[in-house]
């Protein structure tokens, strides 16, 4: 035990000596060409498998570890990975991918058609209980294996070898830029059922990096280049994932970026001035707005918000600059549509009117017209213990002002918030954010405004779904239903924008705040071409030690 | 001693009975889903809900679910957590032996510092040591730890660069926590040594002791010592339970994978399994730690009978 201890120590002195002489020499070509070892901490994933992979922790590893179908640029911009080409009938129900004949899994098994179907049966399978298996849900015979009526995935067939043919239920022609989430990743034949523990801990791939030993919890995951990567290899040579306490995350990040533990980093919210003053000259700052909406939801069908007007004269009355500049410090950019900017095609800045500037007049007048009187009890939940707190004081304050209202803040731990922001009865306004899941509007328009999503429980009354302030319209459904059925993808964009503009700007079925806007740290002095990817990670398969 | 020691452990086994029954009760009392919610902001797929509320037996009575405990727990099984899904003795073992290491060498830095502190304290009384000793003992009791934990880290680790700054479980990365989790403990030992001291210096067979001749080592150890050490024992083993139920501010400062972190994040998460494990430990430890303070009495002072 001891001397497993002290060799483990000479490994890391090794390790560190080298990551010294690599930093030490910017000219030294012989070390560049071994690729050098790019550090940086994570909390715990749930799974790194990609059966059940889900936050950006997990994520993160499982698509270093797989490749799909398709990658994904930062703005949005669908790549072709495995998909050499995609076919869709006219009905946009069949979608046919050519699959790149020739690449491998890191133990030498093909990947074939055959790698996505057992993948993605594996997923939705009943048995597996996959929390990121209702991302499938679109594809026919989904119902039937994920019930455990059937084993088989009658919508997804191996035609040949290189040809996957895959039926959806209804018609959809951004089936592709779903499949770049890792739950459609391939997987060989060793996977075996979700709950082989042994792959859970150590996936075998198709990625640009493979596991280098099994996921140590707690404690670390090392990737390491995958050498016979069927695509352009990595430039680094070794992954070094440390798992940090959850608590206190973004500091030790922070703290180990500054101690030259770590070559990227989140930081704690209230030091982001001072580490973009002190890192922004050096080129160490990386900043992006990034797919995903702050917004607060609106109880569409209770009082005293259940009137577009009630929920304009909110909009109108909240002043995001004054917020953006006095409680966040400029860190925070007010947000004027639900659609964020890195989607190009779709995104209409401004297209929420009552959220591009406050306007104390016309919240009075459309207050008063709405019934919304001042003195009128309004509820504002928010999830505790996420720092909310200082920003949605300042909302409640600014209603106070404005409308006169008598805000009754509502602060709960995230279990029993969500509990209450399901339940029928609920009314008022909850703080809440939403992240791209895949480039597409359908991703935040449907589960957060569609009649589909509120899914309402028979039983209990309470909403299932993601549209938890039940805003429902049946022109916005008809609308989100066209879109997805038009195969031209400037046609389709534009019934996307009209969809958005009904939902958000005529009817204000809820209120958007902020963007998503996010910072890193990158040790640019070591590294070449560190960005972050539009899933807010680093993108370790281009990064270059200098 | 025997039978007493037989009797302390089958009384153990009704106060875990006790505990877990109590929590069982609790657990079930709390709103909302335990399976209802991933990790972050987002509520479960129903059909997944569905299916690990069958797994887990979470649709069983309440009386039901508790008696599979008790059947899994006899054969060591704590069930599986409903995040990751793994066996919660596999996520809790390292977890109890990163907080045991980290108590262990807090408790030898506390008694090392605290028993020496108080004894020099207690012995030059009124002089200067004992004024700056007891000084420096005020202070550490009103530091909050992890002001005294961020202070270390950010001088040593981020500043000097001695220590890590991310612990790996080495030695090395276990100093700074220990001594921010001693520091309060020792100053608290310093100060009950020095008052026990006293009084004993004070006692007549001490009196005795000096006047019949003996060598002042001897008057020290023999009879000063362990007479006034008592009262410590017991505040040391009240203190080092509940070190072995975690630090979760220390652990957080210095990422330190223990159980103090483990037992607040499932409780946010309700994830009810590792939270009866990581319980019944903490009760099944305090026990057997009073039972070995009970123990060292008898040691120390023949006079106590234990019976």
């Amino acid at each position: 035990m001891r001397g497993a201890k002290s060799a483990k120590w000479v490994a890391g002195a090794i390790v560190v000596a080298l990551a010294a002489t690599a930093c030490g020499g910017g000219n030294d070509k012989g070390d560049s060409a071994k690729g050098g070892v790019f550090r940086m901490g994570i909390t715990e994933p749930t799974a790194i498998d990609p059966f059940n992979a889900q936050e950006s922790e997990g994520s993160l590893v499982a698509h270093n570890l797989f490749t799909g179908l398709y990658k994904v640029e930062p703005n949005g911009k669908l790549i072709p990975a495995l998909a050499e080409s995609a076919t869709t009938s006219d009905d946009g129900k069949t979608w046919t991918f050519k699959i790149k004949a020739g690449t491998k899994f890191s133990n030498g098994e093909p990947v074939d058609a055959e790698a996505f179907v057992r993948a993605w049966t594996r997923v939705a399978d009943k048995k597996s209980a996959s929390d990121v298996a209702y991302h499938m849900a679109g594809i026919e015979g989904y119902e039937d294996l994920n019930s455990g009526k059937s084993d088989k995935f009658a919508g997804v067939k191996a035609v040949d070898a290189n040809t996957l043919e895959v039926k959806l239920s209804a018609a959809d022609f951004e089936f592709d830029k779903k499949t770049v989430h890792t739950v459609f990743a391939p997987v060989p034949k060793v996977a075996g059922a979700a709950d082989n523990k042994a792959y859970n801990d150590q996936p075998i791939g198709n990625g640009p990096f493979k596991m280098e030993g099994a996921w140590e919890h707690n404690k670390k995951i090392t990737l390491v280049r995958n050498d016979d990567y069927g695509f352009e290899k990595a430039k680094l040579a070794k992954v070094e994932i440390t798992i940090l306490n959850p608590n206190n995350t973004s500091t030790l990040e922070y703290q180990g970026f500054q101690a030259g533990t770590f070559d990227w980093a989140r930081m704690p919210t209230p030091q982001l001035p001072v580490a973009k003053q002190k890192y922004a000259p050096k080129n160490q700052w990386v900043e992006a707005d990034t797919s995903g909406i702050n917004y607060l939801v609106a109880f569409n069908q209770n009082a005293p918000l259940n009137s577009p007007d009630a929920r304009k004269a909110i909009s109108y009355a909240i002043d995001r600059e004054a917020i953006a500049k006095g409680v966040f410090q400029g860190m925070q950019k007010p947000a004027s549509s639900v659609l964020p900017p890195s989607f190009a095609d779709v995104y209409q800045e401004g297209v929420c009117t009552t959220c591009v500037k406050q306007d104390v007049a016309k919240a009075k007048e459309l207050a008063e017209k709405s019934g919304l009187k001042p003195g009128t009890v309004l509820d504002f939940g928010y999830n505790t213990g996420s720092g909310h707190e200082e920003w949605v004081q300042a909302v409640a304050q600014q209603l106070k002002d404005v409308l006169g209202l008598e805000v009754k803040l509502n602060g709960k731990p995230f279990k029993e918030a969500l509990s209450e922001q399901k339940d029928k009865k609920t009314a008022g306004l909850w703080r809440s954010a939403w992240g791209a899941d895949y480039p597409t509007a359908d991703n935040f328009l449907f589960p957060l405004l569609a009649t589909g999503s509120i899914n309402e429980d028979p039983a209990t009354g309470a909403a299932q779904g993601d549209n938890r302030g039940r805003y429902s319209n049946p022109e916005f459904d008809k609308l989100l239903d066209q879109a997805r059925a038009t195969k031209d993808a400037a046609a389709r964009a534009a019934l996307y924008k009209q969809a958005e503009k009904l939902a958000v700007d005529t009817e204000q079925g809820l209120i958007p705040l902020w963007k998503r806007t996010q910072y890193r740290l990158a040790n640019t002095a070591k590294f070449d071409n560190v960005k972050m990817d539009f899933f807010e990670d680093p993108n370790l398969a281009e990064i270059s030690a200098k | 001693m025997g039978s007493y020691v037989i009797r302390r452990l089958g009384q153990m086994v009704v106060v875990l009975f006790g505990a877990t029954v109590v929590l069982f009760a609790c657990l079930f009392v709390l709103p909302g889903d335990p399976v209802g919610s991933l990790g972050g902001d987002k509520a479960r797929d129903p059909a997944v809900v569905a299916e690990l509320r069958e797994r887990y037996g979470l649709n069983d009575p309440l009386p039901v679910q508790y008696g599979n405990f008790v059947k899994n727990l006899a054969k060591g099984d704590l069930g599986e957590d409903y995040t990751q899904r793994r066996p919660v003795t596999e996520i809790l073992a390292p977890k109890l032996t990163n907080t045991a290491k980290l108590a262990v060498a807090a408790i030898v830095i506390d008694i090392a510092i605290g028993l020496l502190a108080g004894m020099i304290a207690a012995l030059f009384r009124y002089s200067f040591w004992d004024v700056l000793i007891t000084l420096l003992t005020t202070m550490a009791v009103g530091f909050p730890s992890f002001v005294i934990g961020l202070v270390l880290l950010s001088t040593f680790s981020v500043k000097l660069a001695w220590f890590p700054v991310i612990a790996d479980g080495s030695f090395q990365s276990m100093i700074l926590p220990a001594f921010t989790l001693a520091i309060l403990d020792a100053a608290l030992v310093a100060r009950l040594m020095r008052g026990t001291m006293l009084e004993v210096l004070k006692a007549d067979y001490v009196k005795t002791a000096v006047a019949k001749g003996l060598p002042r080592r001897t008057v020290l150890f023999k009879h000063v010592m362990r007479n006034s050490i008592i009262p410590v024992v017991t505040y040391l083993g009240i203190s080092f339970g509940s070190l072995l139920g975690g630090a979760l501010i220390t652990e957080a400062i210095f990422n330190w994978d223990g159980i103090g972190l483990a037992l607040v994040l499932a409780i946010q998460q309700q994830n009810n399994p590792i939270i009866i494990g990581v319980v019944s430990f903490g009760v099944a430890v305090f026990v057997v730690l009073n039972l070995i303070v009970d123990l060292l009495y008898a040691v120390l002072d023949p006079r106590i009978r234990l019976a």
